[in-house]
């Protein structure tokens, strides 16, 4: 479905990404582990259209979308969950959802229903701005928008960090009916706990390049032995 | 075109919504009768000409956070192919009227095609730039035809009741003109269109990866902010009917940013509160202070560190303020009974 291939990203002449290549399957949620620094969410960025390779190319069911504008991207079914956990804060949370319903020509009804469904407490925050939400419910608010529409591919970029516990099994249990939905979905993770239980398939980045991709069960249960990575 | 007037979502344009915006009409209309005996009629109608200036240029300042210092290019453009269309095509008010506003919007979108892809600095000096060079081709370049520095009068003539030498008449077409201005811009910035210009003016790049051309947006508002302040210069070729180079001399660009933060940006009655206060003061302190522009720098600064929000920012957080006291004060007297 995904195809990267041999890309090489760089800020200037500071090269970040070298010769990167992965390979993401329909239905399959993958992620992307890594120290500080690894690249990890330089290749997230560079898929979704923030970045253009200089070497290597990205493909998309047989679509060449390197350097494609994040717009066309979006149109594509591409869905980018950022770091920074940063919604329309002037918007309410009805004003965030609805950006995302007239991009994606879905009727609102329908739309808020797709975000209630991962996580229905973000009812009575409807007409609350949404700057005023917690760091959690921005994450939760982000997820579900990005649910608007006709999502193909979901781009998530280390949606736990900075969370309590508890809202990081909020964001589990959201990822995990994700899972159940055979969505397709490309996460930056450093919780190794939610890695474990929920990746089909781990990336182990360092210093800019994939150093090992894991497809075996056991080998994604053992906690201990990717914390080596880390 | 359906995100800019969709009326299926809930917070497109309710009937509930629209008898506000009905309301609000009524009270502007309202407000601009009373100020009539307080001043003389013909400076209420300038007041007004000036707040529809002022209202396009929060279009783009206030609602999309694009702060531009050449928005005169565009009442200046208004101004002069209203003015040389009723020489040279029809004297018809109404036909020059429209050949202002369509000039207006057509530079905005030849230009808007290389500024909307700029922000920040690069935007308000490029939109500068653009501006000197309108002066310069006005006041110099098409001399002969412009008469430069010498000014041109226009060749409006008066069509059936529509005579603006009668100041009456001109009052009422003008605040008419400032009516629908502010229908169609509360219209326009109520709609998904101005949920996602504002949505530009907070982050750009997350608006883009919702799928939205924010190229297409911003271009469209330029050119929707370029058609009002045209249409404001043309009411001032019918009013006045001598035009000159000052109506798109780059230096008055100050006026528009100052009526527009003193009234609050990012709300079209603080662009009215803010272009009458600005023309108030204008006319007042002029005629006492010899350099009144230094109260306005003074005011500036009161602006910019304690008042963030303009008058109507005030107005709110003092609204807010007595909400929350009388909450407080009933929620007490709930605790004691």
């Amino acid at each position: 479905m995904l195809n990267v291939n041999g890309i090489n990203v760089g800020y200037g002449r500071a090269m970040v990404l070298h010769d990167v290549s992965l390979e993401l399957q329909e239905g399959e949620m993958a992620f992307i582990v890594g120290r500080n620094g690894a690249g990890k969410t330089t290749l997230l960025r560079t898929i979704c259209g923030l970045m253009k390779p200089s070497k290597g190319s990205i493909t998309y069911r047989d679509d060449d979308t390197r350097g494609m504008p994040p717009e066309k991207l979006a149109q594509k079914g591409f869905r980018f969950v950022a770091q920074d956990k940063k919604v329309f804060s002037d918007l309410t949370v009805r004003g965030n959802i609805e950006l995302a319903a007239y991009a994606a020509g879905e009727d609102m009804p329908q739309a808020i229903k797709k975000v209630l469904s991962i996580y229905p407490g973000l009812e009575r925050f409807m007409d609350s701005k949404a700057g005023g939400l917690s760091g959690g419910q921005r994450e939760i608010l982000l997820i579900g928008r990005a649910l608007v529409g006709d999502p193909r591919l979901f781009l998530v970029d280390e949606p736990t960090e900075g969370l309590a516990a508890i809202v990081i099994e909020d964001i589990f249990r959201i990822l995990s009916k994700l899972k159940e939905d055979n969505v397709s979905a490309l996460i930056v993770e450093q919780n190794l706990s939610v890695v474990s239980r929920l990746a089909d398939r781990i990336f182990i980045m360092k210093e800019g390049k994939i150093i090992r991709e894991i497809s075996e069960k056991s080998e994604m249960a053992d906690t201990l032995a990717l914390e080596s990575y880390l | 075109m359906s995100y800019l007037t969709s009326h299926s979502a809930p917070s497109g344009i309710s009937a509930t919504k629209r008898i506000t915006i009905y309301r609000d009409m009524v009270l502007i209309a309202a407000g601009f009768l009373a100020l009539s005996p307080l001043l003389a009629m013909h400076r209420v109608t300038d007041f007004m000409i000036f707040c529809i200036f002022v209202m396009s240029f929060d279009l783009l300042y206030g609602y999309m956070g694009r702060l531009s210092f050449g928005q005169m290019l565009y009442l200046g453009t208004g101004v002069y192919v209203s003015t040389l269309f009723s020489l040279h095509f029809s004297p018809n008010p109404i036909l020059s009227l429209m050949a202002g506003v369509v000039g207006g919007a057509i530079v905005a979108g030849i230009l808007g095609l290389i500024v909307v892809g700029l922000d920040g600095a690069s935007f308000a000096l490029t939109n500068l730039a653009f501006n000197q060079v309108g002066f310069f081709l006005i006041g110099s370049a098409f001399q002969k035809v412009t008469h430069g520095e010498d000014g041109i009068s226009a060749g409006v003539e008066p069509w059936g009741f529509l005579d603006f030498a009668n100041e009456y008449v001109a009052f009422g077409f003008v605040l008419l003109c400032l009516l629908l201005t502010f229908y169609i811009l509360r219209i326009l910035t109520s709609s998904p269109y101005g949920i996602v210009i504002r949505s530009i003016k907070e982050n750009e790049s997350r608006v883009k990866f919702l799928g939205y051309n924010t190229f297409f947006y911003k271009w469209l508002t330029f050119v929707l902010a370029g058609a009002f302040a045209a249409l404001a210069g043309t009411l001032y070729t019918l009013y006045v009917g001598f035009v000159s180079p000052v109506f798109i001399g780059p230096l008055n660009n100050v006026e528009v940013i100052f009526a527009a933060l003193i009234g609050g940006a990012g709300n079209l009655f603080g662009a009215l509160i803010g272009g009458v206060l600005f023309m108030a003061m204008k006319d007042s302190l002029s005629t006492h202070i010899t350099q009144w522009e230094w109260v306005l720098g003074v005011l500036l600064l009161v602006i910019v560190f304690w008042l963030r929000g303009g008058v109507t920012g005030l107005i709110k957080t003092m609204y807010n303020y007595g909400k929350a006291k009388m909450a407080k004060r009933a929620a007490v007297e709930v605790e004691k009974g």
